[in-house]
């Protein structure tokens, strides 16, 4: 069987003679409840604690003025000479009390998840970025790219040939990226909220993400995709699900690299196959060899095996409103199949045949009719 | 290629797509942002991008209008994948109607659009045209003629 294959792209945007096959992990399953909730996980493993001091609300010699005072027995600052004593103190619906449950460092800051499933999420991601309709659904401009996956030839990047901006500018646009850049570049806008005195001031989107392999394209390339907005860079051996899925949500536009490309069945093996790179790998297998479910509905063996329709081309109909047939001439003839002859010859409009007066009857015949 | 089936990626896609516009009034409408949709309601029937056959109907510059017409073979060269031709201003719409019968529904897409994909290159001729002036109100009854005179 031959495998299907992609079309590598040259520097400059044209389609070269070379191809290659699809590689198996494209064939993998797409579970976006999988890849969901690795990304959950995943994306909580680079939180720094954080907590409000130990002593918040604590630092006063408050006590509770007990009963008999007809104040609340919340503990209240003691002494007199200013505002603050006899103020209620401690409690969390207090001005300048301590907050309910505070926040502890302590708190469960990452996730384990299990390495199997994130390799299963992984070639999941990859496997969806394999569908222009799942980048177009993510918000990827790729309607100018003239495949997808886009490999392009890892020529271009030979003996540092992408180390300067310019040229990884250059280069997007040739390869039909240039569009999604754009639209990087024109949706940064100011975070709304509190994260913007928190070192996160801006938000945008996300641009393609360029998978090289460092072995035979070099890292040059790294510092040349950098400070392209949006545009991420990454190792074919080291991929991430963060970059593969953002937000959880499948269909990342990936420009492979053809090396990078050609390394896949390496790292990812294939269902078959252990991977070559990961410690008992399989890739995971799809349940269904047909998602298509009008092809399954349609299928020979599906029709098959159903009854046929009952009835036929006439079907019974069950509650429905009586249609009168003197009025209605489709309904009198399904009661009476004449009454198309009968209509057709115009045998209702005749006049009966009259031989003039009808004769008198015989004298015998009156006679036998009035005997009294 | 190994293509991903419409129903796949109608369930990947249905809660979260760049093209779903989920707005609270009416109801929680779910409109559609995607050029392929004739109806611009967010379903399974009419949204373009799970479709492999999809059709769309856009105006054109100067009063035209576009077809759009997603190649089924092509689902994995996005740049090739939708092919365009555009009806100019001067040509009738019954024309324009019967052309986008002709180049859609007569050649295996799908039959249940081509009304939508008519109606909607209807709207859009239109709302191409200028907007006819009101005539003024008829004044009724001699006083009101006269007062209108003098």
């Amino acid at each position: 069987m031959s495998r299907p294959t992609v079309t590598v792209i040259n520097a400059d945007g044209s389609a070269s003679q070379d191809t290659l096959p699809i590689a198996n992990v494209f064939k993998a399953p797409i579970r976006p409840d999988i890849v969901h909730a690795v990304h959950t996980g995943m994306n909580k493993n680079k939180r720094q604690p954080y907590a409000v001091s130990e002593k918040a609300g604590h630092q006063t010699s408050a006590e509770s003025w007990g009963t008999g005072r007809a104040v609340a027995r919340i503990p209240r600052v003691s002494g007199g000479g200013t505002h603050r004593a006899g103020q209620a103190a401690f409690g969390n619906m207090c001005r300048s009390g301590r907050m309910f449950a505070p926040t502890k460092v302590w708190r469960k800051w990452h996730q384990k998840i299990n390495l199997n499933q994130k390799r299963f999420a992984t070639a999941s991601a990859l496997a969806a970025s394999s569908s222009a309709a799942l980048l177009l659904a993510r918000g990827h401009e790729v309607s100018t790219v003239p495949e997808v996956p886009l490999v392009i030839s890892s020529s271009a990047f030979a003996n540092a040939a992408i180390s300067k901006t310019s040229k990884a500018v250059a280069l997007l646009k040739a390869v039909g990226a240039g569009p999604d850049v754009e639209k990087v570049k024109k949706s940064r806008k100011l975070r709304a909220g509190k994260g913007k005195m928190r070192g996160r001031r801006y938000t945008q989107r996300r641009g393609p993400l360029v998978v090289y392999n460092p072995d035979e394209d070099g890292k040059e390339l790294v510092l040349a995709f950098r400070n392209i907005a949006g545009v991420e860079t990454s190792s074919v051996y080291s991929l991430n699900l963060l970059q593969l899925a953002p937000g959880g949500h499948l269909g990342r536009f990936i420009i492979w690299t053809s090396s990078a490309f050609a390394a896949l069945d390496k790292i990812y093996g294939s269902t078959t196959e252990p991977s070559a790179l990961k410690k008992d790998f399989l890739l995971p297998s799809t349940i269904m060899k047909q998602p298509d479910l009008s092809k399954l509905i349609n299928s020979s063996e599906v029709q098959n095996v159903l009854r046929p329709v009952r009835g036929g081309a006439i079907t019974k109909r069950t509650v429905v409103q009586k249609k009168n047939p003197l009025k209605n001439f489709q309904v009198q003839l399904r009661l009476n199949p004449y009454a198309a002859a009968f209509s057709k010859e115009k045998l209702g409009q005749q006049k009966v045949e009259s031989k003039g007066k009808p004769q008198k009857p015989a004298e015998a015949f009156q006679g036998l009719l009035k005997e009294d | 290629m190994a293509t991903v089936s419409s129903d796949l990626i109608w369930e990947i896609t249905r809660n979260t797509s760049s093209n779903l516009v989920k707005r609270k009034q009416a109801g929680g409408v779910s409109f559609s942002r995607d050029p392929l949709n004739l109806r611009n309601q967010y379903s399974r029937k009419y949204e373009g991008l799970v479709d492999d056959k999809a059709i769309g109907v856009q105006p054109a510059e100067e009063g035209g209008v576009t077809l759009l017409v997603k190649k089924a073979n092509k689902q994995n060269s996005p740049a090739t994948a939708i092919q365009k031709s555009t009806f100019p201003a001067s040509r009738s719409t019954r024309k324009i109607y019967a052309s986008i019968v002709h180049s859609t529904t007569n050649r295996g897409y799908r039959l249940d659009l081509r009304r939508d994909a008519v109606a909607r290159a209807s709207a859009i001729r239109k709302s191409q045209k200028p907007v006819k002036e009101e005539k003024p109100a008829k004044l009724r009854g001699a006083k009101a003629r006269a007062a209108a005179s003098a």
